[in-house]
């Protein structure tokens, strides 16, 4: 079996922003070695102004690395080919705000050199494919809410159809249910064997569908590894069933007592909110569909 | 060209003839070699300085489509800025201007001005307007941080630099088609009024002057414009201009001053010595051209000056020597080996030959430096004496001085800026100087190239002015000597009168038109009577062409100077924040709005500058000063030098006199165009080549 091919390999990656006296320079990423397999989904985690933008920034070749060097898909950071099978998705969405969001796509399209025919097409799909409302879609970007517009952020990131897609942080502004559909997307596109790098604060989301991570805390990795590896609790044993009746229980709880078990509780689960939202919106949709 | 052809290249050349050459570092006879060389050197890293910046231009072949693209979204935010108010601004305002300010004038006052308030309307709103757009193009886009994505697409920094460049001259195409589509629908519509009224004033004037109530002849422009109104455009040929002639009147001080570095020769004229001359009694010449140096505003300790010995005779026996004046204007020089040059031995049959008169030339190469030119009526104003030069000395006799023949001024102070110059009739006084002369050439001048009326003659205009220097009662008249180069023994003669500033029309035979050069030489026929003209005064008549053709050209050069602009100012905002690429593109402007007014200034100066002599015995502050102001002076030459000239950019200048535009001006500035807008991208390309975008 062949190995997996990287799609990012840093070598000792170090960014320091320049300041006019020692003092006020940002040592922002310090010596970081990254490796993501192609077909996986990389989570980076980290609290505010940890280098988890400043990473990705390098990583696109928008910033020159202090030290260390970068490779993504097997060329330097920043390469103009490389660039060509990229989505990037920025932490905020920073798009043309006399634009239209067909104007957006049509531009970005014509920056990866698709002919006319073919922009028109992805415009299109990729506008649905987000989900932006079409009775938006031809005002100025300037006028959008902060989700419309992420959307469209999003649409651009994946107007190419990318074999690495970087995303900093993908939910923020969204409705839970773009959240979802978020997530839905992702491992919808690691099936499609892309690769994705993801930046969140949004733990549930990694947790949902991130393979592995590092968490970085002030430029440095303080953790990483699979997240099943990560995560997993072998001391801990959870059991779930339905129509089960109060002795039952009693009678459950005892004999694990008896077993030599500690700290044994009873959990009852609740429906998740997000569920509950999904729910609640999707019928509404549907009602509205209807309707017309 | 002259001095000012390419800024940098042009300063150097400067630099190295005027510096190293008077403090010696260069060896004098070497000079002239070395001084181009150094320019070449310069312009040759100034192309590399582009070819290194372009490199990347070679994968630029699928990026020309992604730089478009950034193109249009540059447009797009131009047009959503409504760039389309500075249409409606600029109509309001010219409207209300030509409505409010044109008022009494003659019809073709009238048409001068609106074409001025249209055209220079869209200059300044333009500039101004497309100036900002194109300094705030990259900064604004890094401040909104929109660099953050479109940097994370395939382009490369010179496609997003050439996109914004591109849309934003695209932005500028369309507000100028606009506007002048615009100045055209006017001016069709007030034609008629123009050829009315021109034609009312033409035939008032003419009946005038039939019954000599004035002296004033009717104006041909006026006929001109109440027979094909204003839209059509007259075209010209011009040929060029020299200036030959005495120095001045001893007695009256306009005197004339030979400019360093400037295509003006003071010759003098020498008859040789004797075939038997003896060799122990060489010939020397003495100078003396008492200096000046306007940028120092003293005499200069040193100054250099150019001389050539030519045998008239035979052009090509020449000798060539740079000598140094003194701060009081004396130089003295021996020609080495004197018995070869001045007697010309046959090798077949060992003649020994008198080989005729010789003249000396003086040149002087450096740019601000004057020299005062003596006329010799006294001897100690004599520019040239020369020892033993006279041919009926008793030989053996060693001490003789031969004073100067008339000393002349060859040349004409060509600048671009058209100042009037003066030459001088005859005196009233002394009858034996000669007026100067001033001769255009027209090289090889075809019949076919003008058009001959039907009795076989074709048309000369000539716009000339008079100074009554001397004889204020005299009339203006003028001496024109016409003949073909190849044909000089038929002249035709014409005396005419010289309306001041009024273009007088001249027939002359088409005869003279043999396909060598056309010479117009002009005199002033009267004594005491100057006659002031520029280099265009000359000029033959051609059939006109559309005035839409002519107007295209003018709006082709305020694009032309708009695109510099944008360049300038994108290029600027490649590392500066856009207050202060701003700034910087305004100074830009400015200094390269002052070229001429530099230049000006140093003529202007020059015309009284012996009053500033006697600076050896002024205090060490004095001094200082000087030595202060000297280097700023050359600071500011040297800017003005490298920043593009933006005064070349003219579209009013032809247009506004119901004049064609000539192809070579329209090229001329194309290339200078392309010649500064190259340099600026590559200096702004890289500065953004490694620069962070987010
Ligand atoms: N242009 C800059 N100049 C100086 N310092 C910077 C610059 N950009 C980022 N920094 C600093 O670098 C550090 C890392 O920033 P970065 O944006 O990578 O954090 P982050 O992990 O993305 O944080 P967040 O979760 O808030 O997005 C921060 O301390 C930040 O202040
Ligand atoms: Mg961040």
């Amino acid at each position: 079996m062949v190995a997996p091919a990287q799609a990012i390999q840093t070598r000792q990656l170090t960014k320091i922003y320049p300041g006019f006296w020692k003092s006020q320079k940002v040592p922002a990423l310090l010596q970081l070695n990254l490796q993501v397999q192609q077909g996986e989904i990389f989570g980076l985690l980290g609290p505010n102004g940890s280098g988890k933008t400043t990473t990705i920034k390098l990583l696109l070749g928008l910033i020159n690395p202090t030290a260390g060097e970068a490779q993504v898909m097997g060329r330097p950071a920043g390469d103009q080919e490389t660039r060509r099978r990229i989505g990037y998705l920025p932490e905020e969405s920073y798009l043309y705000r006399f634009l239209n969001a067909r104007q957006t796509l049509d531009f970005y399209g014509r920056l990866f050199n698709m002919n006319r025919v073919q922009r028109r097409r992805a415009v299109d799909y990729y506008l649905d494919f987000v989900g932006l409302d079409p009775a938006v879609r031809g005002r100025r970007i300037g006028t959008y809410s902060k989700g419309q517009t992420r959307r469209v952020a999003l649409a651009q990131a994946l107007l190419n159809n990318p074999d690495l897609i970087i995303m900093d942080e993908p939910t923020s502004g969204l409705d839970p249910v773009g959240i979802l559909e978020i997530k839905n997307m992702i491992l919808r596109l690691k099936q499609a064997g892309k690769t994705v790098l993801l930046s969140t604060h949004q733990l549930a989301d990694v947790e949902d569908v991130c393979d592995r991570l590092v968490i970085l805390y002030r430029g440095r990795v303080e953790m990483s590894g699979a997240l099943s590896d990560l995560l997993e609790r072998r001391d801990v044993f959870q059991l779930e069933a339905r129509q089960v009746s109060p002795e039952l229980q009693e009678r459950l709880v005892a004999l694990t007592r008896e077993s030599g078990a500690t700290d044994v509780q009873i959990i009852r689960p609740r429906a998740r909110l997000e569920d509950l939202f999904k729910r609640l919106v999707d019928a509404k949709r549907q009602t509205e569909r209807a309707g017309k | 060209m002259g001095w000012n052809w390419f800024g940098p290249v042009a300063t150097t050349r400067w630099v190295f003839s005027a510096k190293l050459g008077r403090y010696g570092l260069v060896p004098q006879q070497h000079l002239g070699l070395v001084s181009i060389l150094a320019a070449v050197l310069v312009g040759v890293l100034i192309l590399a300085f582009i070819l290194v910046a372009f490199r990347d231009l070679g994968r630029l072949r699928t990026g020309i489509s992604r730089a478009w693209a950034i193109g249009r979204t540059a447009f797009t935010e131009a047009w959503s800025a409504r760039i389309w108010a500075i249409y409606i601004i600029w109509l309001g305002l010219v409207l209300i201007l030509a409505f409010t300010m044109v008022r009494g004038y003659g019809p073709a006052d009238e048409m001068r001005m609106y074409l001025t308030i249209f055209l220079r309307g869209q200059v300044v709103l333009l500039l101004l307007y497309l100036g900002i757009l194109a300094c705030m193009a990259l900064p604004r886009e890094r401040e909104r941080r929109t660099l953050i994505t479109t940097g994370s697409k395939p382009i490369s920094r010179l496609e997003l630099l050439l996109g914004k460049v591109l849309g934003l001259s695209t932005a500028a195409l369309v507000l100028v088609l606009a506007m002048m589509v615009t100045t055209w629908g006017f001016m069709t519509l007030v034609n008629a009024k123009i050829r009315h009224d021109a034609g009312v004033l033409y035939a008032m004037q003419k009946r005038s002057y039939d019954q000599l109530v004035r002296h004033v002849p009717p104006e041909p422009g006026l006929r001109y414009l109440a027979r094909h109104g204003v839209l059509q455009a007259s075209n010209n040929l011009r040929g060029r201009l020299r200036i030959a002639g005495l120095i001045s009147y001893a007695t009256n001080p306009p005197q004339r001053e030979l400019k360093g570095g400037s295509a003006e020769k003071l010759l003098f004229q020498f008859p040789s010595l004797p075939a038997t001359w003896q060799p122990q009694a060489p010939p020397l010449f003495i100078f003396h051209l008492p200096p000046f140096s306007l940028l120092k505003r003293q005499v200069p300790k040193k100054t250099i000056i150019h001389v050539t010995l030519t045998a008239n005779d035979n052009p090509l026996h020449r000798k060539h020597k740079v000598l140094t004046l003194n701060a009081d204007g004396d130089a003295v020089w021996q020609p080495s080996n004197p018995y070869k040059f001045f007697s010309f031995v046959d090798p077949r049959n060992g003649r020994v030959y008198d080989p005729g008169p010789v003249t000396v030339g003086v040149t002087c190469p450096t740019l601000g430096d004057y020299l005062l030119v003596g006329n010799g009526r006294t001897a100690a104003s004599a520019a040239c004496k020369a020892w033993n030069m006279d041919p009926n000395r008793v030989p053996g006799h060693l001490s003789f001085v031969l004073p100067q023949p008339d000393p002349r001024i060859f040349g004409f102070m060509k600048s671009k800026h058209q100042t009037w110059q003066e030459i001088a009739g005859a005196t009233t006084a002394q009858k034996n100087i000669p007026p100067e002369v001033a001769s255009m050439e027209f090289r090889h001048l075809q019949a076919s190239q003008v058009p001959i009326d039907h009795d076989g003659n074709f048309t000369v205009d000539l716009l000339l002015g008079v100074n009554k220097h001397f004889n204020e009662a005299a009339p203006a008249k003028a001496l024109i000597r016409a003949y073909a180069v190849d044909n000089p023994r038929h002249p035709v003669q014409r005396l005419i009168r010289v309306e001041e500033k009024h273009v007088t029309t001249l027939k002359l035979p088409a005869t003279l038109l043999d396909g060598s050069s056309l010479i117009i030489n002009l005199q002033s026929a009267v004594p005491g009577l100057w006659i002031k003209l520029r280099s265009n005064s000359i000029t033959l008549a051609r059939p006109p062409s559309p005035f839409i053709a002519n107007l295209g050209k003018s709006e082709l050069i305020i694009f032309c100077e708009t695109v510099l602009l944008i360049s300038i100012g994108v290029a600027a905002g490649t590392c500066l924040g856009w207050p202060v690429a701003l700034l910087v593109t305004a100074v830009c402007y400015l200094l390269g709005s002052i070229l001429e007014f530099i230049h000006r200034m140093f003529d202007q100066i020059s015309q009284g500058f012996s009053f500033f002599h006697g600076g050896e015995h002024a205090a060490w502050s004095a001094h200082l000063g000087w030595l202060i102001r000297a280097v700023m002076v050359r600071t500011l030459y040297f800017l003005v030098h490298v920043v593009p000239d933006f005064t070349r950019f003219d579209p009013t200048r032809f247009i506004v006199q119901s004049v064609n535009m000539p192809w070579a001006f329209l090229g001329w500035n194309l290339l200078w165009t392309v010649i500064f807008v190259l340099p600026t991208l590559a200096l702004g390309y890289l500065l953004l080549r490694r620069q962070e975008l987010a």
